[in-house]
This record gives structure tokens, C-alpha cells and sequence, in this order.
């Protein structure tokens, strides 16, 4: 077990940092990440991990790891990705239990499947525990630089794709530097403008000199990709004391903090040293400023799309006029004297901020350290890609983050994993790996994105997925990290051995309980109040004992030490277990069914307007604008019918019947069904 | 689960609950009607409707065994694999007697699935495969079949050649349209907006129950909103429960074969119904645009049930009255099994060498344009569910008539075409012949106009809702993502109904009724 404080795994050594290109030893890589945020940390200690030798280029090597926006992780639904990114041995859990100064699960009160583990975070430490991670992990080098172009070749003719990258151009690099696959995290950076007011300028984050010019050339022009322009926004960073707190709410952190991380016991914060956050409201005052700047707010008029779901405060009062609205104001960190306040992301003139900020009472006197402002960047539209967030048609180009049209730190941690080990897997010439969206919140991501597409920038919620009782953030351990170990590589030995661990220790006392059967009767005397809806004689066990709200598995193991003390270490799973495992187990064969559409592949190069099978004009278009992956993504189409999907079906055993040497290199592989801990069968 | 894992687990189930049954004997009758399937269990009517001496209903799944001993009374030992065995066919809830007919058992793998079946051999009448239908349709874990879903199970389990399953897309198209054609005609209806109705009021908890646990703890969602939607679920369910209760069934459904007269004004559409129904149902003028509704009435064609429609004239019209019912004419050709269109053959071109041509641009503005909602709709030749109908053949000289029908048999792309004169009755014979075997086929064909079916189907997934519903109520307190659950469960089947619903239409309603900030 870790001890009490978490010491950061490594001295900050620059080493293997290097400022300049000339300092490089080599110019060849497996693989090149391009961009040091949350995609392309993830993505680089990903491939790094699978064994790749990898280079992550950043534009300023102090600010990789940086928290762009909201100092804020996890929540609902995005806390399933980070302990699904965790249990993948990715950066992002443990950097939040490092960095965290206010833990708490939210939605406590609605059942496991939707808790939401979320924290507040010290932006200094997030990034330094990023830092460090990445300097210690082998095989890692970090440049610092901007990239000019990607280098394109002529595609491998035995794979699909009509070109190949093999590398990048620094800008002021005389040389180039080769790589087998490259993964561009670029974030707001491609073709990036700032709003404030009614100035503009080119950039993609306030502080930060603007780039990537080149490579959206190359992604448009060279490789023909189709992109698209979305909008998002921040609010003004408020210096902590100019806040009047005898006016705002206090909202406390949970006592007992708990930790993203699976490998974590204790969050690095001490319970008594975590930071509250305030809440308070707007006034009728700030409707009326965002009304009469209207005419001086360009971001705000520009009819390009932005997130339904983090609006500014522009939006809000225009969509929902004549409300109170919510403001959190929350801490930027255990010593900054600054305040974020969420929920007042704007884009009016500097002057104007104030004006509104003076509307809410408890800012009536606040002081604006940094001015918000609006955000529009180009995406790559993310049908363009395959589910291992490869671009279709260059051989070795992987995206992740926000270039697909996402918003998060979440999500993109979440893409930039996934496109880590497939960048690496495809350099070490192992085949690409897919992820369902019946074993886990990433594979609904990435199913989502490339199958759907976006119109507004995505973000991750419980509703999204279809199986949600089964993905769950307590067991995200056991659906995936014995897999990313045993197939992926990207899971240490350590993480492997614990979740395999737990994972037998579960089944085990799930089969203990299960043997444990008294008659309702006897079951009533000994725990007194509990009401048993089952007639006297029935006779009960364990496991439908713990089905009951008011039963724990402490007041089982109490009654029947011998067995059950053994599995007290895991109660509260073993309690989730009890409840959903019914509900699991309905939802099997549909997960069965699903998995089984998904391991037909559709070839990536069919010819779909000329496929000779009766389809209709309208199929054959959508098939060939989208190019699904699978059956299962076919399935999901909009606009696919019934008919269609047989004839693809079809169609597809024919051809795998002729080359019957089994699936070609490029294909997906699938794994066999994986166990996901509520489907764990109980030993008899 | 792995099958030999989900074996156990039923055997497990099975050991437990004969222990049980030594205790109380009562629990056991409800045991195989109660018992969890993870599997589902499908069942369709697989002959024709019409009248047809006996009717097939199939069932495949896991509970095959489970319908067999509920409701055909064999609770002790299942009949010999594949031998026909005739049985008291009963309700399986109030064991009432519903037909006396021959049931068979084929356990898995020795059936056209791979899986258990069962076969119901009872008697061709509506009433019987209704009642038959719907009490199978009552069972847990048992549901009507989806379009091709039997022949897509048989070809996973490699029961099926590659070449019969290239006859499996077409059969799948066939059904979607068929059920397609169906819904839209209970759709159009009061039943169809009460569908819609609930459809939409569900989705609408859905929505605020999700907003609820996706935004709540950092959103201002109005206190009270689970309050609001455990009333309107409340209300909704036993709204459901009353329908399905309601042996009237809201409305009469149109039982029979569709068949539409559609054409241009004055083309002879009223005479032609009048001359089928030998009375004159319909006003007949030498005026266009004399009948402005849709005129229908029961025939028996060769023995079939025919529900013969006689449609407004289609022209640019003035009149609003007029115009509505040129709306109506179209909506009833979509929704059609067969569409006799009405041509006057004096409109015929002098050439006889141009008629196909003719026709097949006045079919054009006829019949419904294949929309984009079902693209599918129009790849087809539609000419297996169109008739043309040259009027007035006594104007035209009988040279000509035979120079015309021998252009037309060369042309394959125009359907089949008969002259005939409701004056003189010319030709009625052979129109009548042709017509008679368009509906044979039709009604041996199990998927076209069989609203018991759809019926069946209907009341099977209000059943699945309601339970569903209860789930929602039974874990509110305790597990709101398993609530959910119930209620998701619940709009699934509404949805099969009135059409699936996604996360993005969900999230479309989250995100208008309520104000998300973070």
C-alpha cells in the first residue's frame, strides 16, 4: 500500500528535456506526439508504456500538463473516463489525487453507476506531477518546439490509405525528424482565434503564441480532410480577496476524500487541508450588461457552433432569459490568490466583464486578473477516422482531443490514451485495437465520434451510454486493466496483479455469499429491523440478502465471521455487485450481440456504390461517406436499414470465407468477450 | 456470461427452486412464468392471414419450453422432439381455453434456428391467432419477433446456407415495408396519436430523470422534477394499463387487404368501385372532382377479405375541401398493399408505340415519390403492388387496344395493365381474374395487412412497458441509475412501436427544458 503522502515519483531532472531541436541525439522516432495537453500527455506516456520510443513536442515545455480552463477534473460521467484512463495506467487519475485540494463523488445519492468522483485542483502541482511522470517514463523524449508541417509519402500499398506520414518539419528545424506514426493533439491551436470584445486575434490559448498554420495546410490541402469550426470560451480569472465571502454559499469537500486512482489508498491533500468552493447567483444587473454589449461581442454573434452544455454567460441569460443562474466560484490552487469563476465564461470588452462581475453581489468589488475570452478553432470532422483514431486515409496519423471535436480534459485524456497505443502498436507493426462501447465510457467516446460525428463540441454523459449499470466507476479496474495488460502492454505489472487480485477476491466472496442460506425466518432474528419481503419459509442466501438497501456486507460478515471476514477489504464492491448483478445479467445478451456485430469488419477500402448487393443509392451513400469500421457501427447509422445491414452482413462472411487465412493486418482486433465484473459467472 | 456459466446459473435457479416448491408448492405454478430470461424468446405468426384453415406460430429462444408448458398445459414432460402433439392451447394467466390445435417441440440445435423452438399449429381465424398471439406476447421474456429476425438467428447459428441468405435481405426489406405500411395505417389513426402520445410523454421523464443525474449536483434543475415525473409516469402507466385492458381496443382496425383506386379526375375510379361492390357505394358524375373523400368498403375477393378504397381524383385543385382530399388519396396509396390505378384510355397517345412511355409518367404522378425518412421504399419495382386499370376501353377501337397491350407486354417496367369498360362491363372477367390472384398471393403472404399481428405486437411491448415502468418505481428511493433504467427499458418498447428513440434526442430535451450552465 502507498504511504500516507504521495511523493512525486521523480526529482525534476530536464535531462532528457530538450529545449531546442539541435540538442535532439536522434531523428528517428516510432512515434511523434505533437501538443502537450491532456490528449498528448496521455497519448505519449501511452505509446511510450506499449514500448514505442516516442517524442512529445510541445511549444513550451512549462505549460504541458497545463489546465487550460476550469482547475476542475472528473464529475459526472467524465469521472468514468478518468478511472477508465486510470485503469489503463494512464497520467490523468493519478495527477488529480497528486494535485487535488477538494475531492468529492458526486451524485452520491442516485446509485454507483452514475458517481461521479470529482476535484478541485491546484493547477501548479497538476502540471508538475505530469511533468515529472512523463521525464520518468523510459523511452519518453520531450522537445521543445513548433511544428511546421507533417511530412506525407506515398501510402504502403499493401494497407489501406492514399497517403503516409513519415515524420515532421520544425519550424527553424533544418532537418526533419522521422517517425512511423504521428498523433496530433493541437487542441484549439488549429487555425485558433481569440474573441475579446470586438477584437480578434490568432492563437489558441490566452499567453500562447499561435501555430500550427502548417499542419492545418497539410490536414486540408494535402491530405483532403473535411474540418470544421467550433467556438468555446473561459471565464476572467478573479483575484481571490476582491471576493465578498460573507455574500456566497460555502460548499465543503467531502470528509473522507477518495482517490481517481485505483493504485491510490489517499489523495496527496490531507482531508482537513482541502478548500471549499462558493456558490452564488446572478442578478437581473447581468442580463441587462449582456444585453446592451451585444453589439460589441463578435464571438457572440458569429453563428458557429458551441457547447449546449458550458455556454457562456451570454447564451445563458439570452436562451433562458429572466433565471437565476448559477456561479461556482472555485480555487485555482492551495496558495494562488485567484478564484475561477465556472459558469461566467464571456467574451465582452474587458470593461464590460467588470461592469457584469459588479451585478453579482458577492463580486460587487471584484478585481479581474485575467479578462475572459472566446475560443474558435477548426476540428477535423471525426468520421474521417477509424475507432484506433487513425485518419482513414494517412497510414499512421492518429488525432485525439479537442482537433475531434471534443471538449475536457476528460475526453481528451481519454482519446489521446486510445491514440497512444494504437500510434505505438502501429509502429511495433501490431494490429490496431478497438474498444466497444459495451465494455467501457472510451469505447462510447470513440464510437460516438467516429460513427456519429459531431455538430457541437462532445462531452462525455452518463446518458450516453446504453449499458451504463455495467460501466461503472468502481469496476472500470477489472473491465480493463487486465486486458491493457495481457493485449495492450499499456498497463504495468504492479496495476495487473491488483486488479487481478481484486477481481478474484470479488468472485470469490461473491460465491461465498451465495452459499451462506438461512430461511427468512432465521435471517429476520438475526438482523433484527430489516424487512424481508419473502414468506417465512423461504430460504434466502447471501447475495439476495445484500440485494436489501438496509443490509452492508460489514452486517453479513458479522454474522457469519468465519467465511466472510476475509472480504471485508472489499464491502462496498461487493455490496454494488449484490444490487446491479441482476440487472447486468439482463443486459448480457444484448452486450453478446452487440460484441458479435462488432467483430465483423467491414474492409475499410470497400466500394460500397458499386457493391454488388441490392441496396438502395441513399445506404450506399451513407456507407460510403462514413465507411463504418464494423457491422455494429454500420448498425448505428442513421439512415442504415434493416435490409442493408443484411445484405453488409452478407456480403462481409462471403469475403471472409474466401480469404479464409484469417482477418487482414489492418483489421481491428476484438477482444474475446471479457468478463466485466457483474457478468463474472460464480463458481459453483 | 458464457453459455456453460448461464447453464449453471439456470440450474442453480432450477435446484433452488424445487427446494422452494417442497416448501410451498403454491410458489411453483408462478415459478416458469416469473423466472428471468437473459435470453430472449421471439415468436411471429409465420403463415399467411385471409382465411386459411390453420396457422402457424413460431417460437424460438430459451423459453420455448417454458411457453410450451404454460400454454399448452405441459406442465410435467415436454412432447417427443419433433412429433406433433394435439393439446388444449390455454391462456397462460387465466388458463382460459383459447384453440385446440397441434403443438411441437424442436430443442436446440435440431431446429431452423439452432435454437429451442416450438411450433403452434391452431386454427386460420383472426380471432384465434389474435388471442393465441397476444397471450404469447404476455410472457416474460418473451417478444414478437423484428423483421427477419427468425432467418438472421438460423443464419448465425450456420444453419443457413450463404445462398438462402441472399434471399434474407430482400425478405427483411419486404417485412420492414410491410410493417412499415402497416403503422402507418394505425398510425394515422386515434391509436396512433395515443402511441405518440405516451411515446412522447416518456421520453420526456426520460429527460428530466437523466438531466437530473447527469447535471443536478452542479446545475440549478428545478426542485421537484422527480416529483413531476414520478406523477406523470404514474398517470402514464395507468394509462397503458387501462388500454391494454380495454377489450374494445380504442378503434376497429381495418382487417383485410388494402387495396387503393387512385388516378386522375375522372378517370373512372367511382364506376370501377361501384362496378367491384355491384351497388353504387360511390356517386358517380361525369363532373371531375366529384368524390372528395376517401370512399371504402369490405369485399370478398376469391374468398379473401378486401378493403376497397375509392380516392379523390389527383389535379392541381382550388377547392380546400378538394385539396384535402387529394391529400388523403396519396396518404392512403402510401399506405396501400395494391393500387389499382384508374387510366382513361381516350387520354391514351395516338401511337400506340408511345403508351408505355405514357404510363409510366402518369404513374409517376400517381404514386408516392420514395421519401428520404425510408429510402428503401422506392428502389423496388413497385409494379408488384400496381394494377393499371385502362377505363373506357368501349372509345377505344379494339385495333388499337391489342397494338397497345402487345407495346406493353414488351415493357416489363410498366405493371400489369387490363382494358376495361365499367359501361359495357368489357373485359371485367379477365380484370377480375388478374385482380383475384394479385390478392391470393397478398393474403398468402403472412406479412401483408394482418393487423392481429400488429396488434399482437403492439399490446406485447405496452405489456413489456407497463412492467418495465414498475421498475422505475420499485428502485426510485433506493438507485436512481437503476430507476433509469426501468424507464429506458419502458421507451425501448414504446419505441419499437412509435419509433427508436436515442441519446441525442434525449439530450435535445435536456437541453431545452433546462438551463445547463457547467
Amino acid at each position: 500500500m502507498l504511504s500516507r503522502k504521495l511523493p512525486l515519483p521523480h526529482k525534476l531532472s530536464w535531462s532528457v528535456l530538450s529545449r531546442a531541436v539541435s540538442d535532439l541525439a536522434e531523428r528517428q522516432f516510432d512515434v511523434v506526439v505533437v501538443g502537450g495537453g491532456h490528449a498528448g500527455t496521455e497519448a505519449a506516456a501511452a505509446a511510450a508504456r506499449v514500448g514505442a520510443k516516442t517524442l512529445l513536442i510541445t511549444q513550451k515545455i512549462a505549460t504541458i500538463g497545463a489546465l487550460s480552463c476550469n482547475p476542475s477534473l472528473g464529475g459526472v460521467g467524465k469521472g468514468h473516463l478518468v478511472r477508465e484512463v486510470d485503469a489503463l495506467d494512464g497520467l490523468c487519475g493519478r495527477a488529480g489525487d497528486w494535485a487535488g485540494i477538494h475531492f468529492s463523488i458526486l451524485n452520491r445519492s442516485k446509485g454507483p453507476a452514475v458517481w461521479g468522483p470529482r476535484a478541485q485542483l491546484d493547477r501548479e502541482r497538476y502540471c508538475q506531477f505530469i511533468q515529472s511522470e512523463l521525464l520518468s517514463t523510459p523511452g519518453l523524449t520531450v522537445l521543445e518546439g513548433s511544428v511546421e508541417e507533417l511530412l506525407v509519402s506515398e501510402p504502403n500499398p499493401t494497407e489501406p490509405g492514399h497517403h503516409r506520414v513519415t515524420g515532421i518539419c520544425l519550424v527553424n528545424g533544418s532537418q526533419p525528424i522521422l517517425s512511423s506514426s504521428v498523433i496530433l493533439t493541437t487542441g484549439t491551436f488549429l487555425s485558433g482565434s481569440l474573441f475579446m470584445g470586438q477584437t480578434m486575434s490568432p492563437g489558441g490559448r490566452i499567453g500562447d503564441a499561435p501555430s500550427c498554420a502548417g499542419l492545418s495546410h497539410t490536414l486540408k490541402e494535402t491530405l483532403g480532410l473535411r474540418v470544421g469550426r467550433l467556438r468555446t470560451g473561459t471565464p476572467p480569472r478573479i483575484v481571490k480577496e476582491s471576493v465578498d465571502l460573507s455574500l456566497v454559499k460555502i460548499h465543503a469537500p467531502d470528509q473522507q476524500p477518495t482517490p481517481f486512482s485505483f493504485l491510490n489508498k489517499h489523495t496527496h491533500c490531507k482531508p482537513e487541508e482541502q478548500l471549499p468552493c462558493y456558490l452564488t447567483h446572478t442578478t437581473p444587473g447581468v442580463e441587462r450588461v449582456v444585453r446592451e454589449s451585444l453589439h460589441l461581442n463578435c464571438h457572440i454573434q458569429q453563428d458557429t457552433k458551441g457547447p449546449r452544455y458550458c455556454p457562456s454567460i451570454e447564451s445563458r441569460v439570452l436562451r433562458f432569459p429572466g433565471r437565476q443562474h448559477q456561479v461556482w466560484l472555485e480555487p485555482e490552487g492551495l496558495t494562488s490568490d485567484l478564484v475561477y469563476p465556472q459558469g461566467l465564461s464571456m467574451t465582452m470588452p474587458p470593461d464590460l466583464q467588470l461592469r457584469l462581475l459588479w451585478e453579482i453581489p458577492a463580486l460587487h468589488r471584484a478585481k479581474v486578473h485575467t479578462p475572459g475570452y472566446g475560443v474558435q478553432y477548426d476540428y477535423v470532422c471525426p468520421t474521417q477516422l477509424n475507432p484506433s483514431l487513425q485518419v482513414k486515409s494517412t497510414q499512421g496519423l492518429f488525432l485525439a482531443g479537442q482537433i475531434n471535436g471534443t471538449t475536457g480534459y476528460e475526453e481528451a485524456a481519454a482519446q489521446g490514451l486510445w491514440a497512444g497505443v494504437n500510434a505505438a502498436r502501429m509502429a511495433l507493426s501490431l494490429p490496431p485495437v478497438a474498444l466497444s462501447r459495451t465494455q467501457s465510457y472510451i469505447g462510447v467516446l470513440i464510437d460516438d465520434l467516429v460513427g456519429r460525428g459531431v455538430t457541437e463540441p462532445y462531452r462525455m454523459f452518463t446518458s450516453r451510454a446504453e449499458f451504463r449499470t455495467s460501466l461503472r466507476p468502481d469496476n472500470a479496474d477489472i473491465r480493463l486493466s487486465p486486458r491493457g495488460f495481457e493485449e495492450l502492454g499499456c498497463v504495468s505489472h504492479r496495476r495487473y496483479e491488483e486488479a487481478v487480485r481484486v477481481r478474484d477476491g470479488l468472485q470469490e466472496g461473491l460465491a461465498v455469499l451465495q452459499s451462506v442460506t438461512l430461511s427468512s425466518t432465521n435471517w429476520r432474528n438475526k438482523l433484527g429491523s430489516i424487512k424481508l419481503s419473502e414468506s417465512k419459509s423461504t430460504t434466502l442466501n447471501g447475495l439476495d440478502l445484500l440485494q436489501y438497501k438496509d443490509v452492508s456486507f460489514e452486517m453479513l460478515a458479522a454474522l457469519f465471521p468465519a467465511c466472510l471476514s476475509h472480504y471485508l477489504e472489499f464491502s462496498p464492491r461487493l455490496k454494488i455487485e449484490a444490487v446491479y448483478r441482476p440487472h447486468c445479467e439482463k443486459q448480457s445478451r444484448e452486450i453478446e450481440r452487440i460484441l458479435k456485430e462488432e467483430s465483423l469488419f467491414l474492409p475499410p477500402d470497400m466500394d460500397y456504390l458499386s457493391l454488388p448487393a441490392s441496396l438502395s443509392k441513399e445506404v450506399r451513400e451513407i456507407l460510403d461517406r462514413v465507411r463504418p469500421h464494423t457491422l455494429g457501427a454500420a448498425t448505428r447509422l442513421p439512415g442504415m436499414t434493416p435490409a442493408g445491414i443484411v445484405h453488409l452482413l452478407h456480403y462481409v462472411t462471403r469475403t471472409e470465407k474466401k480469404n479464409h487465412q484469417g482477418p487482414p493486418k489492418n483489421q481491428l482486433t476484438q477482444p474475446e468477450e471479457k468478463m466485466c465484473a457483474s457478468n463474472m459467472p460464480i463458481p459453483q | 456470461m458464457s453459455p456453460s456459466t448461464s447453464w449453471k446459473l439456470w440450474r442453480s435457479a432450477i435446484t433452488t427452486l424445487k427446494t422452494i416448491s417442497r416448501a410451498a408448492p403454491v410458489r411453483c405454478l408462478s415459478f416458469p412464468t416469473d423466472v428471468g430470461c437473459d435470453a430472449e424468446t421471439i415468436f411471429a405468426l409465420s403463415s399467411g392471414h385471409g382465411r386459411c384453415g390453420v396457422a402457424l406460430v413460431r417460437v424460438s429462444g430459451p423459453a420455448s419450453s417454458m411457453v410450451l408448458r404454460n400454454m399448452a398445459g405441459l406442465t410435467q414432460i415436454l412432447p417427443i422432439p419433433r412429433t406433433a402433439l394435439l393439446r388444449r392451447i390455454t391462456d397462460p394467466h387465466s388458463k382460459e381455453l383459447l384453440d385446440r390445435g397441434l403443438v411441437l417441440w424442436f430443442p436446440g440445435p435440431h431446429s431452423f434456428t439452432g435454437e429451442d423452438s416450438a411450433e403452434f399449429h391452431i386454427h386460420g381465424g383472426p380471432a384465434v391467432i389474435t388471442a393465441v398471439l397476444q397471450a404469447l406476447g404476455s410472457l416474460k421474456g418473451v417478444r414478437p419477433a423484428e423483421p427477419g429476425e427468425f432467418t438472421r438467428r438460423a443464419f448465425h447459428a450456420g444453419k443457413l446456407g450463404l445462398t438462402e441468405v441472399e434471399g434474407l435481405g430482400d425478405l427483411i426489406h419486404a417485412e420492414t415495408e410491410a410493417q412499415r405500411r402497416q403503422a402507418l395505417r394505425q398510425m394515422d389513426g386515434e391509436l396512433g396519436r395515443l402511441y405518440q402520445d405516451w411515446s412522447s410523454r416518456l421520453k420526456r421523464c426520460l429527460a428530466h430523470v437523466e438531466a437530473f443525474i447527469d447535471f443536478s449536483e452542479d446545475e440549478l434543475i428545478e426542485d421537484g422534477v422527480l416529483n413531476l415525473v414520478e406523477s406523470s409516469m404514474l398517470q402514464l402507466q395507468t394509462e397503458i394499463e387501462r388500454h391494454l385492458r380495454d377489450e374494445r381496443r380504442g378503434e376497429r382496425l381495418r382487417s383485410g387487404v388494402q387495396v387503393v383506386i387512385a388516378g386522375a379526375t375522372n378517370a373512372g375510379k367511382s364506376s370501377l368501385l361501384n362496378t367491384l361492390c355491384q351497388r353504387p357505394a360511390a356517386i358517380v358524375s361525369p363532373m371531375a372532382g366529384t368524390t372528395r373523400d376517401v370512399v371504402e368498403t369490405s369485399l370478398d375477393i376469391g374468398g379473401f377479405p378486401v378493403i376497397l378504397s375509392d380516392t379523390a381524383g389527383l389535379r392541381d385543385a382550388q377547392d380546400s375541401v378538394e385539396r384535402e382530399g387529394i391529400r388523403r388519396a396519396r396518404e392512403r396509396v402510401e399506405q396501400a398493399d395494391l393500387t389499382l390505378v384508374v387510366v382513361d384510355s381516350n387520354q391514351l397517345p395516338p401511337d400506340p408505340r408511345n403508351a408505355p412511355a405514357f404510363l409510366q409518367e402518369h404513374l409517376s404522378t400517381v404514386l408516392p415519390r420514395p421519401s428520404l425518412e425510408h429510402p428503401e421504399a422506392g428502389t423496388e419495382a413497385a409494379s408488384d403492388r400496381i394494377l393499371l386499370v385502362l377505363n373506357k376501353s368501349d372509345l377505344v377501337a379494339g385495333g388499337k387496344q391489342e397494338r397497345i397491350e402487345r407495346e406493353l407486354a414488351g415493357c416489363p417496367a410498366v405493371p400489369p395493365a387490363c382494358f376495361l369498360s365499367c359501361n359495357t362491363f368489357t373485359g371485367l372477367g379477365a380484370f377480375l381474374a388478374v385482380l383475384q390472384s394479385r390478392v391470393n398471393t397478398l393474403c398468402g403472404d403472412p406479412l401483408s395487412g394482418a393487423p392481429t399481428l400488429t396488434q399482437a405486437r403492439h399490446r406485447a411491448h405496452l405489456q413489456h412497458s407497463v412492467q418495465a415502468l414498475s421498475q422505475y418505481h420499485q428502485y426510485r428511493t433506493q438507485d436512481l441509475a437503476l430507476a433509469a433504467e426501468g424507464i429506458r427499458l419502458a421507451l425501448t418498447h414504446i419505441g419499437r412501436i412509435t419509433g427508436r428513440v436515442g441519446a441525442e434526442e434525449i439530450l435535445d430535451i435536456i437541453f431545452r427544458d433546462f438551463c445547463i450552465g457547467k
